[in-house]
């Protein structure tokens, strides 16, 4: 069996650490708090997290999951310390998302607007949202010096798709205007909640997060040409729907 | 990532699981090595929880990144692949060979192939409509295109196209592929719609 105290005393170790932290996080500052958070957390409770390995995976996938969990774990906390600001919860649930995206995720208002749409948060027109967010623009952001420019750009990694191949859905998405692209994605949420368990966790890998079609085979546990002709068929319906609600690339 | 597809697809945030998948079992996971049933009982688990979805992406994403970084475990003539493709070419060679050889002492090579209609391959379709192309300038342009595309085509005096071919506009419209038959010099074109 392996040695935890000698694995966390390896520099692959703490390499490992280094690079997932600085990939989820942009400010150094965060970048070293992760480090450390993760450090300690692997040295607490007299190395568990590490004596937990059994050998069923290989060590290398086992202390990437592992040092992802911990950076979400961190994420959170960081996150938990945060505080909306009075004025804003004061508006209500819908409010308190919109700063969460444009102030915590550096989203724009535009984003934020859709959506909140999406997710059925909030109903009324852009102008309106666009009058009703006036009190969030004016509130405090550590995070977002940039915050009352309703142009800002955000520096997610989310971004534009400018190859279709990559990811057609949101090619398409991309192409739609406002209205359009709400009731799209609302129709591709409801036909990936009617799909099997494992179509959704291909679709949802593979173009939610841009994850490799042999990857996500594996983890479905099919050949990658079957998860392949698998997707085809499944982009076939969702096109039937989108077509159904009267959407198509304009 | 797009983030419109993430934002819509990703699994459901509220109400949380409590219950997470043990780290080992999403790294056993993430390398296909998990029987079937327990495979269904996680990926059910994965639909609905951000956690251990997002820990799974991540980590699928990680490893993949150092594999790519990393250089090869193996020089690359020392592959599977390798061997593959070598012992392909040589059986082709055996059976096929005996049969080229007198294939082609009787009658003057044509060529047969079907490509992928590139958007390179559409710019010279696309340049008008005649179904007849005697300009030099765009025979060369095609004749450049194949060579560029692997055909072992030396010379084209005139291409003629099957039918005339306007541009598919439909975001997700059938693959198209270009079937091509060289003979004396000509090149005969149909550009055909691939089934999903």
């Amino acid at each position: 069996m392996i040695d935890p105290e000698k694995i966390l005393s390896s520099s692959d170790l703490l390499v490992k650490i280094e690079t997932v932290c600085h990939r989820r996080f942009s400010a150094e500052n965060d970048r070293d708090e992760c480090y450390v958070y993760v450090i300690d957390s692997l040295k607490a409770d007299n190395l568990k997290r590490l004596r937990a390995f059994k050998g069923k995976s290989s060590l290398n996938t086992y202390l990437y999951a592992l040092i992802n969990s911990l950076v979400i774990d961190f994420r959170r906390k960081q996150y938990g310390r945060r505080r909306i600001p009075a004025g804003v919860a004061k508006l209500g649930k819908w409010a308190e998302t919109v700063y969460r995206f444009v102030c915590w995720q550096r989203f724009t208002f535009d984003d934020a607007y859709d959506f909140l749409r999406i997710d059925g948060l909030y109903t009324g027109s852009y102008i309106e949202f666009i009058k009703e967010t006036e009190p969030i623009r004016k509130a405090p952001c550590r995070k977002n010096p940039a915050f009352q420019s309703i142009d800002e750009a955000h520096e997610s990694s989310l971004k534009n798709i400018d190859d279709e191949s990559s990811n057609p859905l949101e090619f398409l998405i991309q192409k739609l205007d406002r209205e359009r692209r709400i009731k799209a994605l609302k129709v591709i949420r409801e036909t990936t909640a009617g799909l099997s368990e494992d179509d959704q966790l291909l679709i949802r890998l593979v173009y939610g997060s841009d994850q490799s079609v042999p990857a996500v085979a594996k983890v479905i546990g099919l050949a990658a040409p079957t998860a392949g002709k698998r997707l085809k068929n499944l982009m076939t319906i969702y096109r039937e729907k989108l077509l159904a609600e009267g959407i198509r690339e304009p | 990532m797009g983030k419109w597809m993430n934002k819509a697809i990703s699994p459901s945030v509220v109400p949380e699981s409590e219950d997470h998948i043990l780290i080992e079992d999403l790294a056993r996971l993430a390398e296909g090595a998990v029987d079937a049933a327990d495979r269904q009982h996680l990926i059910g688990h994965l639909n609905r929880c951000q956690r251990c979805y997002q820990i799974l992406q991540q980590t699928l994403t990680d490893v993949s990144a150092e594999t790519t970084l990393q250089p090869g475990s193996a020089p690359w003539w020392r592959t599977g692949t390798f061997y593959a493709l070598a012992a392909s070419i040589l059986l082709v060679l055996l059976i096929g060979g005996p049969l080229a050889i007198k294939h082609w002492n009787q009658r003057p090579p044509g060529i047969l192939a079907v490509l992928d209609l590139d958007q390179g391959l559409k710019d010279i379709l696309l340049e008008d409509d005649a179904l007849r192309w005697e300009k030099k300038e765009r025979v060369n342009r095609l004749l450049t295109a194949l060579q560029q595309r692997g055909l072992a085509v030396k010379d084209l005096s005139l291409v003629l196209l099957s039918k005339p071919y306007y541009q598919k506009k439909s975001l997700f419209g059938p693959k198209e592929v270009l079937h091509i038959r060289i003979d004396n010099k000509v090149a005969y074109l149909e550009v055909k719609e691939m089934e999903n």
